[in-house]
């Protein structure tokens, strides 16, 4: 370990949530403390309980893929700014093995940066100039089922291994200096409709991790497994055996949804609960709140998308925020969205723990999560119950009109909104960012039965190819629920967004532009224009005393937007 | 003009390549030997491909536009398919007596016999004017999420991409008019497209090359 002093003019400090609690408005104490690395970290060879714990306040290191247990995508080096952006260029690029779709965050420890690409491929690279240290392959089984693409999106770290779920539904944990593999399990039976793509999320050695499936009639979950031996600890099943529910009539925002209730109270009584192939995948990282021992997540759409005459009831968990205990898995508390959802519009981008002003103008534990449905959902963490939701970000029109066999239009189209594009936030402005879809779509709906494992969508959507399209990234004030800017994009916007103590906030496009803007104002202030699509949440971190960022361009599946195999860092051109 | 020197020179060369091509022999010659000696994997099938090649081309490198291009087809599709045919999920009047008889294992060693295979170089007549068309009705319907950017798709999604059009369009129709009954998804979303959609997917899809 060498002595020289890490990180730009903002270093390392502790900004955990009970601090942020007690500084919420106070922009200057995020620059924080400088101190020495060694001092504080050991000789940050490895990866340990602590440093994850500071993370939030850790300007060399980026140790999870949403930046910090509290996910807050908000970064606290400041040596990029508003003053100097426009000199960012640049560092170096590299270039993967596999040309397809690239939804990963790099995570970087101590100079060393752990990046995936599609088909679970991992490689450790050094973070200062691009040059591979190792490559590991994963040896994929025959048997895959996921739709939207072959992604991965990063690896999990904790003492000296990183870990990584896969396309056929296994965690693979490997050595993080070499890449070895140490071991290797079965999560779900990949023929039934079980896929990875979510990094995991590591706490008090238990590596956390969800399911893809919810258009192939899972039962979605949560397992948490030993990072020592990958022994299954416990399973929160993200479909209880009750999934009926209070029939709700109304979504979130007071919004009737066109339920025919009678009709499923009578279909519940025929056919039963259908909790055994509803869905409810949990495929984002989730919150982690160290002082309550809680993972706050969101579970997604039910089993199959569209027709809801064979799944009757509310379908819980479906489309909820959900609150479990980190030692048992059992669940604290939830709230759902949209209950009985035909429209595939579910909860999926990673929910956030920040404070927040509850309804008496107290400041409280909150959780934000954006929503496919284009509003920011603000919680109290405590009971998971809803203080406010924002004001819409996109387009709404016959929202909740009910599917038909000729397609009914409506909008948001079924990506969104916000899709599983991680939002950031400026904690202390009160912000939160937010990237957007205005996609206009066709619901179909077939009656379907379950298929065995196979696509199960009761239907179709089908993109309204001669209506325009386009994206925006947002920021609101969750304290208020308002908009305080919006900027529009020529593409739908999918990827993720990443705010710094410098002031900014970076998103990438699909066509191929990754850019910087004003986290005040919106204000573009720097861009720059790569060969496929940034539909990659970026990241940052510091390697000798300069500050870089980092993203993915690698394009995406899902939107169908130009694919490649770039990392690409920039740090600031000194000349 | 070759002076004895380098007359030496080459040789030594010449001496130093061969002894580097019989080592290099010398270490694949057991490797060898045992293929030799190892069993035939698809001895149990070997028949039943005799009767594929029939109409599949020989190695499943299909020459005729009614029957699909089964050489580099993905695997686990190719066997879901023969379990579907043998179960009548998807109805076949030719496969389904075909694979009536053939017991699951050897239906596995058939889907992994020719998902062995090379794809074969293609040279379809295309419309062009259709097959631009046919871009935008995959966008449409999102093809691309599930067969990936290549269309060549993976595990348990079909390769489309240079598969023989007549083939595309007849099962297409068949998704349709519900005799493939064995992916409903697939079947829901071309119950939305009308004939000029489905010969224009066809077309483009046929215009791709290896």
């Amino acid at each position: 370990m060498n002595n020289k002093k890490q990180g730009g003019s903002g270093t390392l400090m502790k900004v955990g949530l009970a601090s942020l609690l007690m500084t919420v408005g106070a922009h200057n104490v995020l620059a924080g403390e400088e101190v020495s690395g060694g001092s504080l970290f050991g000789d940050m060879q490895t990866v340990t309980q602590d440093l994850l714990d500071r993370a939030a306040g850790d300007s060399n290191n980026f140790l999870h893929t949403n930046a910090n247990y509290e996910q807050t995508r908000f970064y606290p080096a400041q040596q990029v700014n508003r003053e100097n952006v426009h000199n960012l260029e640049r560092a170096w690029t590299f270039k993967m093995d596999v040309v397809d779709s690239l939804e990963t965050t790099p995570i970087v420890i101590n100079g060393t940066m752990f990046v995936t690409s599609s088909f679970n491929h991992v490689y450790a690279l050094d973070a200062k100039t691009g040059k591979q240290k190792w490559h590991y392959e994963h040896e994929m089984g025959l048997i895959t089922t996921y739709c939207c693409g072959p992604n991965n999106r990063g690896v999990a770290a904790l003492d000296d291994m990183v870990y990584m779920g896969t396309l056929d539904a296994r965690l693979v944990a490997l050595d993080a200096k070499t890449g070895k593999k140490m071991w290797d399990v079965e999560i779900a039976d990949p023929e039934l409709g079980y896929s990875e793509t979510m990094s995991p999320t590591i706490v008090n050695g238990k590596v956390l991790i969800g399911t893809n499936g919810g258009e192939y009639g899972i039962r979605g979950f949560v397992k948490a497994f030993d990072a020592k031996t990958g022994a299954l600890l416990w399973t929160f099943h993200s479909i209880p055996e009750d999934s009926t529910g209070v029939w709700a009539e109304n979504d979130a925002t007071g919004l009737y949804m066109h339920r025919d209730i009678k009709a499923e109270k009578a279909a519940l009584k025929k056919l039963g609960d259908p909790y055994k192939t509803l869905g409810g995948g949990v495929w984002q990282n989730m919150a982690i709140d160290r002082d309550a021992n809680r993972a706050y997540f969101v579970v997604g759409n039910p089993s199959p998308d569209l027709y809801g005459a064979v799944r009757p009831g509310d379908n819980l968990y479906t489309n909820s925020l959900v609150a479990v205990d980190l030692d048992s898995g059992e669940k604290i508390c939830h709230f759902q969205y949209i209950a009985h959802d035909v429209w595939d519009l579910d909860a999926v981008s990673p929910p956030i723990l920040v404070p927040v002003k509850n309804e008496d103008g107290q400041t409280v534990k909150g959780v934000l999560h954006g929503g496919k449905t284009g509003y920011v959902y603000v919680h109290n963490a405590s009971d998971c119950s809803l203080i406010r939701y924002s004001e819409p970000m996109v387009m709404q029109r016959d929202r909740w009109v009910l599917p038909t066999k000729e397609g009914a239009s409506m909008l948001p189209g079924a990506n969104g909104g916000v899709e599983w594009s991680p939002m950031a936030t400026d904690p202390s402005q009160g912000l939160v960012y937010a990237a957007n879809i205005h996609q206009p779509m066709t619901y179909h709906v077939e009656e379907t039965p379950y298929p065995g494992g196979k696509l199960w969508l009761g239907g179709a959507f089908k993109v309204i190819t001669d209506q325009q399209q386009w994206g925006n990234i947002t920021a609101v004030d969750y304290n208020t629920g308002k908009i305080k800017w919006k900027v529009k994009t020529h593409q739908p916007m999918i990827g993720g967004v990443l705010a710094t103590a410098g002031g900014l906030v970076f998103a990438g496009e699909g066509n191929g532009l990754f850019k910087a803007y004003n986290s005040t104002s919106g204000e573009l202030m720097w861009q720059d224009q790569t060969e496929a699509g940034v539909n990659a949440p970026p990241a940052s971190y510091n390697v000798d005393g300069e500050q870089y960022v980092v993203v993915g361009s690698g394009g995406n599946a899902q939107m169908n937007y130009t694919r490649g195999n770039e990392i690409i860092a920039y740090k600031l051109n000194k000349k | 003009m070759i002076t004895s020197k380098s007359l030496l020179l080459m040789l030594t060369a010449l001496m130093i390549f061969s002894n580097e091509v019989i080592a290099e022999a010398e270490r694949a010659a057991p490797e060898a030997s045992a293929e030799i000696g190892e069993q035939d994997k698809y001895a149990s099938i070997r028949e039943n491909l005799k009767t594929c090649f029939t109409c599949h081309g020989d190695n499943g490198q299909s020459k005729l536009g009614t029957f699909p291009i089964l050489a580099g087809q993905e695997f686990y599709y190719m066997y879901v398919q023969l379990k579907d045919m043998k179960t009548g999920l998807r109805e076949s009047q030719v496969m389904g007596p075909i694979v009536a008889n053939i017991e699951k294992a050897d239906l596995k060693l058939l889907a992994m016999f020719f998902s062995e295979q090379k794809w074969p170089e293609t040279s379809y007549e295309i419309n062009a004017k259709q097959s631009a068309r046919g871009q935008r009705v995959i966008d449409e319907g999102g093809c691309t999420a599930c067969h990936l950017a290549t269309l060549k798709g993976n595990s348990r999604i079909p390769r489309l991409a240079n598969q023989h059009p007549e083939y595309l369009k007849n099962t297409m129709h068949d998704f349709r008019n519900e005799v493939r009954n064995n992916a409903p998804a697939m079947a829901s979303l071309l119950k939305t497209y009308t004939d000029e959609d489905i010969d224009a997917i066809a077309n483009y899809l046929g215009s791709f090359k290896e």
